[in-house]
């Protein structure tokens, strides 16, 4: 291996890592907090990396690697979409696509009280905040948000709904809009939810919308922004030439 | 004295290899590996809430499932599964998700001789899709013995069943590190010294072995410089700014 000795945590940033690499040491640098994010452990005096992604840092002191894939891996204040698979006395039992099932308590709705709990059947679709996402513990949820307000969580009724993986999500939620998002809604009207888990709920007024929208949406994950744009228009002319 | 191999290699040289990544849709994780014309195709679900009853709550388990080509699963399979369950049982890191199962299906495809090493080096790479936490990667290699006593690399299954032993050699993958190199490290030999997983049959003297250790160490090398360069070309390059 060739010899690194001047500016060695910059050796890696944004660059694609694999597991057992070994990103910081911790030798070298006393004296300072450093926040570790996913995809990164510490072995004694090194931070070595656990999942093969991209490495990133943000200013101060963030390291994380970015990586997408299929499952999700739960963090505090990520909203997401859960599908109920049980309920219990106190709590719903959640399937948000991790390792574990998640607990939404019964409670946790606006103006929720004992007398009011909501009623969900096995496949209901919530939308819903992440609250506590501790090692070893399932994650709990909640259908409001930090002031206690509705804002948008609960219960998304009809539409469909999709599963990709969690890079494509960050993607479509990125700022500024992602390209095939903005396309799609220059020309159509439709409603969506996106997951940080990798589900993505579309709704529209024909059958013919959610699919075209699904479609596209689907496709654009390995697509750059004008090749994203150019997809859509050609899913536009076939639509509009055939209907 | 070099020995003439029915392919034309040398006795050192590989067979062309080539892995994908993430071709099942419902798989968590899925990788076909081949190394000339023996080819595996592993997929990975999980991980998935809850153990089996013997597993230890406390850890992450991994269950491995072999499906031979053709015929009924019998005990050439099940001693299949336990090396390749002890093998990614010590690159996994089983504290990260306690209480859950990870599964991992190998479907041999076609065996033309290094069945095991091709499976272990697809599970791998499989588990690298999935986003499981790993220690390291793992790098399989089938070392073989001929009666004069040259030790011939990655044979093909004609070359096997005449060969008087064989070893099948699994070792952690090169890592690139920030840490510097040389006698300032803590550890006495550096990671790449290690063995993972060791099965061998026939009869072989200890010289042998140990040459065959030697061999075989140096052709993962390669492996593992290949495995680094799949990695990095298939993860999708850097999109999202996240919000």
């Amino acid at each position: 291996m060739d010899d690194r000795s001047l500016n060695l945590t910059t050796s890696f940033i944004d660059q694609i890592v694999v597991p057992g690499d070994v990103v910081l040491d911790l030798s070298s640098m006393s004296n300072q907090t450093i926040k570790l994010g996913g995809g990164l452990r510490q072995d004694c005096d090194t931070i070595s990396v656990m999942k093969a992604g991209k490495l990133k840092f943000s200013k101060p002191n963030k390291y994380w690697v970015e990586s997408s894939q299929k499952r999700y891996v739960p963090c505090v204040e990520d909203t997401i979409l859960g599908t109920v698979v049980d309920s219990k006395a106190d709590n719903f039992l959640v399937d948000i696509k991790g390792p574990t099932l998640a607990f939404l308590p019964v409670l946790a709705f606006e103006g929720g009280t004992r007398r009011n709990i909501p009623k969900y059947e096995a496949g209901t679709l919530l939308y819903v905040r992440v609250v506590k996402a501790n090692a070893g513990m399932n994650p709990e949820l909640s259908c409001t948000d930090a002031s206690g307000k509705a804002a948008e969580f609960g219960v998304l009724k009809d539409g469909y709904m999709f599963e990709t993986s969690t890079g494509l999500s960050r993607m479509l939620l990125s700022s500024p809009t992602c390209p095939v998002l903005e396309a799609l809604g220059k020309k159509l009207s439709f409603e969506i939810a996106i997951g940080l888990n990798g589900r993505v709920w579309v709704n529209a007024a024909s059958p013919s919308t959610v699919i075209l929208v699904s479609n596209a949406i689907m496709n654009s994950e390995s697509l750059s922004g004008v090749q994203q744009r150019i997809m859509v228009e050609k899913l536009m002319q076939k639509f509009q030439s055939s209907s | 004295m070099e020995v003439d191999r029915v392919d034309g290699r040398t006795r050192n040289q590989l067979r062309p290899l080539a892995c994908s990544r993430n071709l099942l849709n419902r798989a968590h994780g899925s990788a076909r590996w081949s190394q000339g014309d023996t080819i595996v195709l592993a997929a990975v679900y999980g991980p998935k809430a809850g153990t089996r009853k013997n597993e230890n709550p406390e850890k992450a388990s991994i269950e491995v499932i072999w499906k031979p080509k053709t015929g009924q699963i019998g005990k050439p399979e099940k001693e299949y599964e336990m090396i390749l369950k002890r093998t990614l049982q010590s690159i996994c890191l089983l504290t990260v998700y306690p209480n859950t199962t990870t599964s991992i299906i190998v479907q041999v495809v076609n065996d033309d001789g290094s069945l095991l090493p091709c499976a272990i080096n697809a599970a791998c790479a499989a588990l690298v899709d999935a986003g499981i936490p790993l220690k390291h990667l793992s790098v399989a290699i089938c070392c073989c013995l001929e009666e004069n006593g040259t030790v011939v690399l990655d044979p093909t299954k004609l070359e096997e069943q005449k060969m008087q032993a064989f070893a099948y050699l699994v070792f952690p993958n090169s890592v690139l590190s920030v840490l510097p190199q040389g006698p300032s490290s803590v550890e006495s030999e550096p990671l790449e010294h290690g063995i993972i997983t060791s099965v061998t049959h026939g009869v072989m003297s200890v010289d042998d072995y140990l040459h065959c250790l030697e061999r075989g160490r140096s052709a993962s090398a390669k492996i593992s410089d290949f495995l680094r360069r799949s990695l990095q070309s298939q993860l999708p390059s850097d999109r999202s700014k996240a919000a």
